[in-house]
């Protein structure tokens, strides 16, 4: 669903933000993207779904080039950043019916599925009011509601857990599942390890723009936990 | 508190036209941009200074040397209360940053002080500018005083603080009245719109008895061209007593006044700020929602719904951007109602109406297009557009109908005003009606393909976007070079035939859309 191949990304200034990094997400996978704080998460997420350019390699979703079927893969992806800035000057079914008609969701189809997901994280109620009154959960569900709207093959997530209360993180994690199991596949960064080792079926570790293990969640931890692989591949990484 | 005052205006300041990000950002292109951007105003900050040079010379060569810093201060005054009189609400009550600060171990009143300072900082760069080469002229022409130096410079950096205030308080009047509505942002921009419409209708009324009297001037007179002064800005002339004539009480009652009312300002703003503050950040939230049917629209329509949106939400972006479409209206209101010779006297150009009115008004009417910053009030949302599978020309184009959609009530009455009052033959008909047109399509196009080129994303503030950024400055500069342009053909070569310039104009800004629309494609 969505491959990254020997992708490279250097800021202006000099920075290799990422550097000849790739890996794959199947249909299906809950896909985690752990690793310390700029260690070049945020920026791959930005490459998938077509913020940032990059320098080199390859980005496929679905099969279909980023650069150069960038509308296609888009039609087929959502994505909410850690800080879902969304159009404060617009209520939230108007900001769902906005998206429903970018993604040319037909009528009926989004009605049931804003009731359904709106109600499941309950913010049915408010949907009327001005996404300004809504505190950052709120706004974070929103996004949520409105990234699975036209049911994307892929869904791209940077940190979907901060600023979720604990009710709202485990409808969540449950939509996860549900989400893939009907074929799609996520590919989401965290901080939360234990939640990573819990939730995904593979991992990668980044550090400093390079990935430095992936692979199965059970394989890639066996007897120990994520955290201590993670402190473990760290290390070494900084040790090189 | 003084310690608060200079914290929170260095904050401000460090948001103001992009200057701290230039000195930080490691990106060698934006800090080009910004190095031509400085380049670009230094060049109209010494045309500037070159016309007030010029214009100074020639009062002291007809014996009126004292009125070169009477003239000049009541220019700047009256400058700066036109241009920050939009500006001074937002800025002294923007909600976000008020939010942020109130938290702090702040007052209320470091908090207006800050933000006044902010504004008052960049009026007061303007009054140097004006008032420094008008004072070296005086200097080197008539050899005055250490006094008059002295004054100078007390004068210039106090004279933005009168009209600031007098700025400020319109703003905190509009922003008080609109925080009792339901409907703040509404109520903000119409408030705003009448008071500019009350303005500018008394300056067209003052404009045309200035002129009329400046000729008797010329004749004879200095005492009724200081009556005029007197009339319109009385502070101009105790400036003016101060530094030619040496007189500190003039310097000091100029002082009392403007510190006096600022003080007063400041001390009753202070016990309403944050109740007013907190009205207008206050926003309504039913939590009742029912779901009723859903409209599937194309996405254009969405787009465009989207934009009106955005648009309407913004007092100081709808105010800002709607006075130019004002503006057009009021000069086809004032053609028929105070007559073509009155308005060729306002404007200063004789015969400039018959010869060039569609121009004229086409230009108003874009003077400033939405679509300049309408990139740029996307900020951090900027995501959405990004990741969203929206074709890059049905985003331009979304905002460039929005503009269309506003000019066009605006352009309907203007014509069916001149049509109806002035009963023109078809060919002047035809250029009433296709001229302006060309402007504003000409000017909602270049808006975008300039603010594609220079985006502010990065912004705390909307007064950042709407009344600093290069892609504003850069747009406004080739909309007035559209329009100077065949107006100057048009006077320097009179047997040129009107109804040619005017064909060509439409040509020229018909062929700069499809351009701009050409390389937009293939950008």
């Amino acid at each position: 669903m969505l491959e990254i191949k020997n992708l490279t990304k250097t800021y202006k200034g000099g920075k290799t933000a990422v550097a000849n990094l790739s890996l794959t997400v199947r249909a299906g996978d809950i896909y985690g993207f752990i690793g310390h704080n700029g260690a070049g998460k945020t920026t791959t997420i930005k490459a998938v779904v077509g913020i940032h350019d990059f320098d080199q390699g390859e980005i496929l979703v679905d099969g279909k080039d980023v650069r150069s079927q960038s509308m296609a893969c888009k039609q087929v992806t959502a994505y909410i950043p850690d800080n879902p800035d969304i159009y404060e000057y617009l209520t939230g079914i108007q900001y769902l019916n906005f998206l429903a008609d970018i993604y040319r969701v037909p009528a009926k189809a989004r009605e049931e599925r804003i009731r359904r997901e709106a109600e499941d994280f309950g913010i049915y109620s408010v949907l009327g009011d001005l996404v300004s009154t809504y505190s950052h959960g709120m706004r974070q569900k929103l996004a949520i509601i409105g990234a699975l709207l036209h049911e994307p093959k892929l869904l791209v997530l940077d940190e979907p857990f901060v600023g979720l209360d604990p009710e709202a993180s485990l409808i969540l994690k449950k939509k996860m599942h549900a989400f893939c199991e009907k074929g799609s596949a996520i590919f989401f960064s965290t901080h939360v390890l234990e939640v990573a080792e819990k939730l995904c079926n593979r991992i990668a570790v980044i550090s400093g723009g390079k990935l430095v293990a992936e692979g199965d969640t059970k394989e890639l931890t066996r007897d120990k936990s994520l955290e201590d692989v993670f402190m473990e591949v760290i290390g070494h990484d900084k040790a090189d | 508190m003084t310690r608060q005052i200079r914290l929170l205006t260095k904050l401000s300041l460090y948001g103001m036209f992009g200057w701290n990000e230039f000195l930080h950002t490691k990106d060698g292109r934006k800090k080009l941009r910004c190095l031509l951007m400085g380049g670009l105003w230094m060049f109209l900050v010494l045309m500037l200074a070159g016309y007030v040079c010029l214009m100074s010379v020639g009062l002291v060569a007809m014996g009126m040397g004292y009125f070169v810093p009477a003239v000049l201060g009541m220019s700047v005054s009256l400058v700066v209360f036109f241009f920050t009189m939009v500006k001074a609400g937002p800025v002294l009550f923007d909600r976000r940053a008020y939010e942020r600060q109130v938290a702090l171990p702040v007052t209320d009143r470091a908090i207006i002080v800050s933000r006044f300072l902010s504004m008052y900082l960049t009026n007061m760069l303007l009054g140097m500018v004006v008032m420094v080469p008008g004072m070296a002229v005086y200097g080197v022409m008539e050899r005055p005083g250490a006094a008059f130096y002295l004054y100078g410079l007390v004068t210039v950096v106090f004279l933005p603080l009168l009209p600031l205030t007098a700025a400020s308080v319109v703003g905190a009047l509009i922003a008080g009245i609109a925080s009792r509505w339901r409907r703040k942002n509404l109520a903000s921009i119409l408030l705003t719109l009448v008071f500019m419409c009350v303005l500018l209708i008394g300056s067209m009324r003052l404009s045309s008895v200035e002129e009329s009297q400046m000729e008797a001037m010329l004749q004879q007179i200095a005492l009724q061209l200081e009556g005029q002064i007197r009339s319109l800005y009385p502070p101009a002339i105790w400036i003016a007593e101060a530094m030619v004539q040496g007189k500190l009480e003039g310097l000091l009652l100029f002082l009392g006044l403007s510190l006096g009312c600022f003080l007063v300002f400041l001390e009753i703003l202070q016990h309403f700020y944050g109740r007013i503050c907190g009205l207008l950040s206050a926003r309504e939230a039913k939590g009742n929602y029912r779901m009723e049917r859903l409209q599937a629209k194309s996405v254009m329509r969405s787009l465009v719904e989207r934009e009106w949106r955005r648009y309407f939400s913004s007092a100081i972006y709808v105010t800002n951007t709607l006075a130019g479409e004002v503006l057009m209206v009021l000069l086809a209101v004032a053609v028929p109602v105070v007559g073509k010779e009155s308005v060729d006297r306002i404007i200063g150009i004789p015969g400039v109406v018959d010869r060039a009115l569609p121009i004229l008004l086409g230009a108003l009417a874009v003077m400033m297009p939405l679509t300049a910053c309408s990139i740029s009030m996307e900020g951090k949302q900027w995501w959405m557009m990004q990741t969203l599978p929206i074709r890059r020309r049905d985003m331009i184009w979304s905002k460039v109908i929005l503009q269309l959609l506003v000019a066009l009530p605006f352009y309907l009455v203007s014509e069916a005003v001149l049509l109806a009052a002035l009963g023109p033959g078809w060919a002047d008909a035809l250029s009433l009606l296709v001229v302006p047109w060309a402007y504003i399509l000409f000017g909602a196009r270049a808006g975008i393909a300039i603010n594609e080129k220079l985006p502010v994303f990065n912004w705390d503030s909307e007064v950042r976007v709407v009344k600093q950024s290069s892609s504003t400055f850069v747009t406004m500069l080739a909309v007035m070079a559209a329009a100077v342009v065949p107006v100057v053909i048009l006077f320097v070569a009179p047997d040129f035939p009107v109804y040619g310039v005017h064909g060509a104009v439409v040509a020229v800004l018909a062929g700069a859309t499809l351009l701009m629309e050409a390389c937009g494609r293939n950008a």
